[in-house]
């Protein structure tokens, strides 16, 4: 029953006439644009005159000649040739200019401020060329990147592991592909006027009708009176987030909770405002079509860096950082050097490696938020150009404030450690460039970088490595609960092979309230590949959901048992427990073994944890 | 009993009904709608919220053909979609508010909106039918105008309309509730429906007896029983009949609705103000209205009768496993309900036969009506009947579509906390199954902030809610309530360790 729409002169009409949207992969991002803008009529008698509500930039495809549209259904494809065109007129227009212009003096978008000293590498388009230096985590983010199978879940698709890789991929999708719609996890950002300036698949400018029906659905709900947030269907979530000219969108079906996946996207744009602080605004202010994917240009190793941490690191839902395991006493001379820093006018200092913190110190009531952290060391380990030399650059700590850029001196002392001297003066660089030297002087003279290297290699905390109580081991021998018929000396040791630590215990996460740190255990066995470690995250994600549901606040315990995992969760004003154990493993002693988790934390807390930093209060 | 109250007409509360395939041309979008509460909004809003549902479920199958939108969750308010038969959707809009309790699980408003269907499709076949029946739509909307309207007027308390907050997590709309029978009584009752069943000759009847408000025995599949259990809860038992009488069903809500009542059919049923769109009004078929309130009587014989499908006219009905229609004989002693299904095929002479029927029933079974009543009262426990001292509960069997709970006035001594907090566990189990599909075993106890256990267990189709608020106890004092309780009444079902 498809209608003459080579004929029609309305593309519209050539969209309405298909009965069966669900099998026409051509025109479906147009028609719901299409169904959206002529439902939304004022008076009954409109219909008639076939009028459409303006919506901003969305309604450019309104015009489109109905043979674009036709020709690409053909192709079984839609792009919306003429929105193309028009964004690729602009970029070499006046945005583009400006984008230029920034990229040359990255300070422009700040007020008042003075160009970044000469040495800078500042938005000098190295951002763009990371290799795979920053992956050292070994990583795939294969069951999203993948298609999901065409009738099954993904997840049980691919058993192999890829070294993941930063930057975009699948640039040459768009959403007529089928892979592109198969993808398990879309991210956008988009302007209000409906111009992409982020997706995670496909290039940005071949999305720009797709872009334009994600606007026209929020502004339609907006125009009611509401604002849209989730829209779900089957085991696909759309989240929306609306953040002034900004809007941000997921599409996901990886079994995510929607606090988390709307948790994502806050730091999405928090990446986003790091790189450009929230003065983007007034760009918007000025022109509803600027368009600003250009002064994003060269950052996507950046975006899929965090993305891809959204699978593999707890900080991302927890919300706290994590540090390096350390000597006490070495932890405190790095901290004791980052302070004097600190009293010489610099804002925070932070002494990293990798991800994890070594130490920090703040200028005085300065405190730094867990998620800037995160995002600061997200931008500075995906940018290859950290690496090569000292640098000077330009960046905006969104919930330290969104609206000014600060200074940030970064070096890399080896692969791993590196030094953030934060700053509010653009010609502090050579100040900063001392303090670097008088604190490599300390790393070197008390070996803080060796010990370093050699906590890398050691690892965490482990499971197997966890004391246990004399108490339990005679339980255990009682309760029988792991098929073992013998007791003695090695029985513990029996109960831990194979199956991670003592009595079922694979795995834990602890975190503390005050200091705002966690400390997770090291995978062990069964949790090996990534994909199993990234499963059992998205089970702590959803522990936690559960656990801290707005409305009602944290509840006090949960205990939770499917067949992958027996989760056991315990909050106090203190800290929160979150641990792992084997599906069939004993209720009565898992409790036990939490209770010992607790303890040997509180024992290892001045190696775990970055004790007496200035207290972070927000 | 307490419940989230919006009032009409507002924006609180929309529900519509429509067809994807219609009005697919520009100029013709009104032909889509095929129902909309509240009938008095302009067709700007109706199209609106209408467009908007349309555009989301093309926008989603993009991604998600399989499963279009189920739910928009917006900033105010909730979208909760449901298919109703292919391209027909119904959707319905409901506004949040914490301050009037308006908190609910979408799984539970979309099971009102899988009722009401099922309901209508019973009595009218389904939606698709009745518009090929008639393409101009004329004839489905005049049916389902009264229809929706006088479903919706049971959730009236007054001028409020109330939807089923969390304050009802306790409960499973589309399930059945059951009597529990001694095995002498069940003898009895199994003897009794051998009887109804032959009671026209050769052709069998199916038949479903309800004791008070709960299923005593049926000879229908899981889905005409509940479609015909809710019915009958609805209008038929004792206790629907004495109207003003407090119930304890989810299914009746408020006594008052008089007022909605008149209004319904003054104003959508006689086309005086017909808000259809012209040319599409049929109003010279008389429409049967199978919900409308207090139009059932217990006639002579203990028979009820109504004129709602006329004078003197017997009912029918659809049955979905058979594809028949078949007629609906009610008869009621005391507090026992028979409905005797009789296939349309055996009556020949209409009314005629029809009596016939109905004095066989008398004939050959009040004997055995007499004794089943008896021993169904002596063991009757009354309101509290399955009321477990220590234990509020929700036990769901969904293959059987059964579901057992803590009667309502014992649920209502639960704090706020603990039923928020077992609703938003409900809501979380509710989109694990949705997710997977498959069955799976899953055990969830949460200790919420006041100290309360809200514990879920699903294993193999079966679902145990409960809500515990012993404060001193620990979960291992929970897992063995949970497991005492498991053994004693759910044979053990419910035993994971």
């Amino acid at each position: 029953m498809t209608s003459d729409s080579s004929s029609s002169p309305s593309s519209s009409d050539t969209e309405f006439a298909d009965p069966n949207p669900s099998t026409d992969p051509g025109t479906n991002s147009e028609r719901v644009q299409s169904q959206l803008e002529s439902m939304n009529l004022s008076e009954p008698s409109e219909v008639s005159d076939g009028s459409h509500t303006d919506y901003g930039g969305g309604d450019d495809d309104d015009d489109a000649p109905a043979e674009v549209a036709l020709s690409n259904a053909n192709e079984g494809g839609f792009t919306n040739g003429r929105v193309v065109r028009e964004d690729l007129a602009e970029t070499s227009g006046e945005e583009g200019r400006e984008a230029s212009l920034r990229a040359e003096h990255p300070v422009e978008m700040e007020a008042g401020e003075e160009p970044p000293s000469p040495t800078s590498s500042g938005y000098d388009g190295e951002r763009g060329s990371s290799g795979g230096a920053t992956s050292t985590y070994k990583a795939d983010d294969a069951s999203e990147d993948e298609i999901r199978e065409a009738n099954g879940d993904g997840d049980t698709a691919s058993q192999h592991e890829a070294a993941w890789l930063p930057g975009k991929r699948h640039v040459h999708e768009d959403d007529a592909s089928i892979s592109w719609r198969k993808r398990k996890k879309h991210f956008f950002i988009l302007s209000n006027s409906g111009k992409p300036i982020y997706s995670r698949y496909g290039d940005e400018h071949k999305l720009a009708g797709f872009s334009a029906t994600l606007q026209a659905i929020i502004s339609f709900v907006e125009n009611g009176g509401d604002r849209v947030n989730l829209v779900k269907a089957g085991k696909h979530q759309v989240v929306f987030l609306v953040k002034g000219p900004i809007y941000l969108v997921c599409i996901s079906c990886t079994d995510e909770t929607y606090d988390y996946l709307r948790g994502q996207l806050d730091l999405l744009y928090g990446q986003m405002i790091l790189i450009l602080t929230k003065s983007i605004d007034r760009c918007f202010e000025k022109n509803a079509k600027f368009d600003m994917s250009p002064l994003l240009g060269g950052t996507d190793a950046v975006f899929s860096s965090l993305v891809h941490s959204f699978s593999w690191n707890p900080a991302t839902f927890l919300h706290a950082y994590t540090c390096l395991p350390i000597q006490y006493a070495l932890r405190q001379a790095a901290g004791t050097i980052l302070q004097e820093v600190c009293a010489s006018g610099v804002l925070f200092s932070l002494l990293m490696c990798r991800h994890k913190v070594i130490s920090l110190a703040g200028a005085q009531k300065a405190s730094l938020h867990p998620d800037d952290l995160l995002l600061l060391s997200n931008f500075v380990m995906s940018s290859e150009s950290f690496r090569t030399s000292e640098s000077f650059s330009p960046i905006c700590l969104p919930r330290y404030n969104p609206q000014a850029f600060l200074h940030a001196y970064v070096h890399f002392f080896d692969d791993d450690t590196y030094v953030m001297l934060l700053t509010t003066r653009s010609e502090a660089f050579y100040h900063l460039k001392d303090c670097r030297i008088r604190i490599e002087a300390v790393l070197l003279k008390s070996n803080i970088l060796s010990m370093v290297q050699r906590s890398i290699a050691e690892g965490g905390m482990r499971v197997e490595d966890l004391p246990i109580d004399r108490r339990l081991r005679q339980k255990a021998s009682s309760t029988n609960n792991q098929g073992q018929d013998t007791g003695g000396p090695d029985r513990l040791r029996d109960i831990s092979v194979g199956t991670g630590g003592p009595f079922g215990l694979w795995h834990f996460i602890y975190r503390s309230i005050y200091l705002d740190q966690y400390i997770s255990s090291e995978f062990s066995l069964p949790v090996t590949s990534h994909r199993q470690q990234k499963s059992l995250y998205r089970a702590y994600q959803k522990l936690y959901a559960s656990m801290h549901d707005k409305g009602l606040g944290p509840h006090k315990t949960q205990y939770r048992r499917d067949e992958n995992y027996t989760l056991l969760c315990w909050v106090t004003p203190d800290f929160e427990l979150y641990a792992a154990f084997d599906p069939l493993a004993d209720k009565a002693m898992a409790i036990k073994m939490c209770n010992q988790v607790c303890q040997r934390v509180k024992d290892l807390e001045n190696e775990v944890f970055l004790q007496g930093a200035s207290p972070f209060s927000w | 009993m307490v419940m989230a109250s919006m009032s009409s007409g507002s924006e609180s509360f929309r529900l519509c009904v429509f067809d994807l395939r219609r009005g697919q041309n520009e100029g013709q979008e009104l032909d889509k709608i095929l129902f909309f509460y509240p009938p008095d909004l302009t067709f700007s809003t109706q199209l609106s919220v209408i467009g908007l549902s349309e555009g989301l479920i093309t926008f989603t199958r993009l991604f998600s053909p399989e499963a279009a939108c189920e739910v928009i969750e917006a900033e105010r308010h909730s979208h909760v979609f449901y298919e109703a038969e292919s391209d027909i959707w119904m959707v319905m809009v409901v506004e949040k508010n914490k301050e009037i309790e308006a908190i609910w699980r979408v799984d539970a408003l979309r099971r009102m909106l899988k009722e009401v269907h099922s309901l209508f499709v019973m009595f009218h076949g389904s939606i698709r039918a009745l518009l090929e029946k008639e393409q101009t739509g004329g004839l489905i909307r005049s049916h389902l105008y009264p229809f929706i309207t006088d479903y919706l007027n049971d959730l009236f308390v007054g001028k409020k309309l109330q939807l089923p907050s969390f304050r009802e997590t306790l409960k499973e709309r589309g399930t059945v509730q059951m009597l529990t029978l001694a095995r002498d009584a069940a003898l009895e009752v199994q003897s009794l429906v051998g009887v109804l069943d032959s009671c026209v000759g050769i052709v069998r009847c199916h038949s479903v007896i309800l004791f008070h408000d709960l299923l005593v025995s049926t000879t229908l599949s899981p889905d005409d029983t509940v479609d015909l259990f809710t019915f009958s809860v609805m209008r038929l038992t004792t206790n629907a009949q004495s109207s003003g009488m407090s119930s304890w069903s989810y299914l009746r809500k408020g006594s008052t609705l008089s007022q909605i009542t008149s209004r319904s059919t003054s104003a959508q049923l006689l086309g005086s103000t017909d808000p259809l769109p012209s040319g599409n009004g049929n109003n010279a078929a008389r429409v049967i209205r199978p919900l409308q309130h207090e139009k059932w009587s217990k006639g002579k014989v203990g028979f009820l009768v109504t004129d709602i499908w006329g004078k003197d006219a017997t009912p029918t009905i659809w049955l979905q496993q058979t594809q028949e229609r078949v007629y609906l004989l009610t008869y009621q002693y005391k507090s026992l309900t028979l409905v005797l299904l009789v296939p349309t095929p055996a009556i020949v002479n209409g009314e005629l036969d029809i009596s016939f029927v109905k004095h066989q029933v008398i004939e050959n079974a009040s004997a055995k009506i007499l004794k089943v009543e008896e021993k169904l009262s002596k063991g009757w426990g009354g309101e509290n009947a399955y009321h477990v001292s220590g234990y509020r509960y929700l036990l769901v069997d969904n293959d059987m579509e059964i579901s057992r709970a803590s009667p309502p006035g014992k649920v209502a001594t639960l704090a706020k906390e603990s039923l928020l907090a077992l609703n938003q566990l409900r809501e979380e189990v509710d989109s694990e199954k949705s997710r997977t599909k498959v069955e799976r075993d899953m055990e969830i106890s949460i200790r919420a902030k006041n100290n309360a256990w809200v514990i879920a267990r699903i294993t193999r189709g079966k679902e145990l809610y409960m809500a515990l608020e012993k404060a001193s106890e620990t979960l291992l004092d929970a897992t063995d309530s949970v497991q005492r309780f498991s053994n004693r009444y759910c044979s053990g079902s419910f035993s994971m360790d």
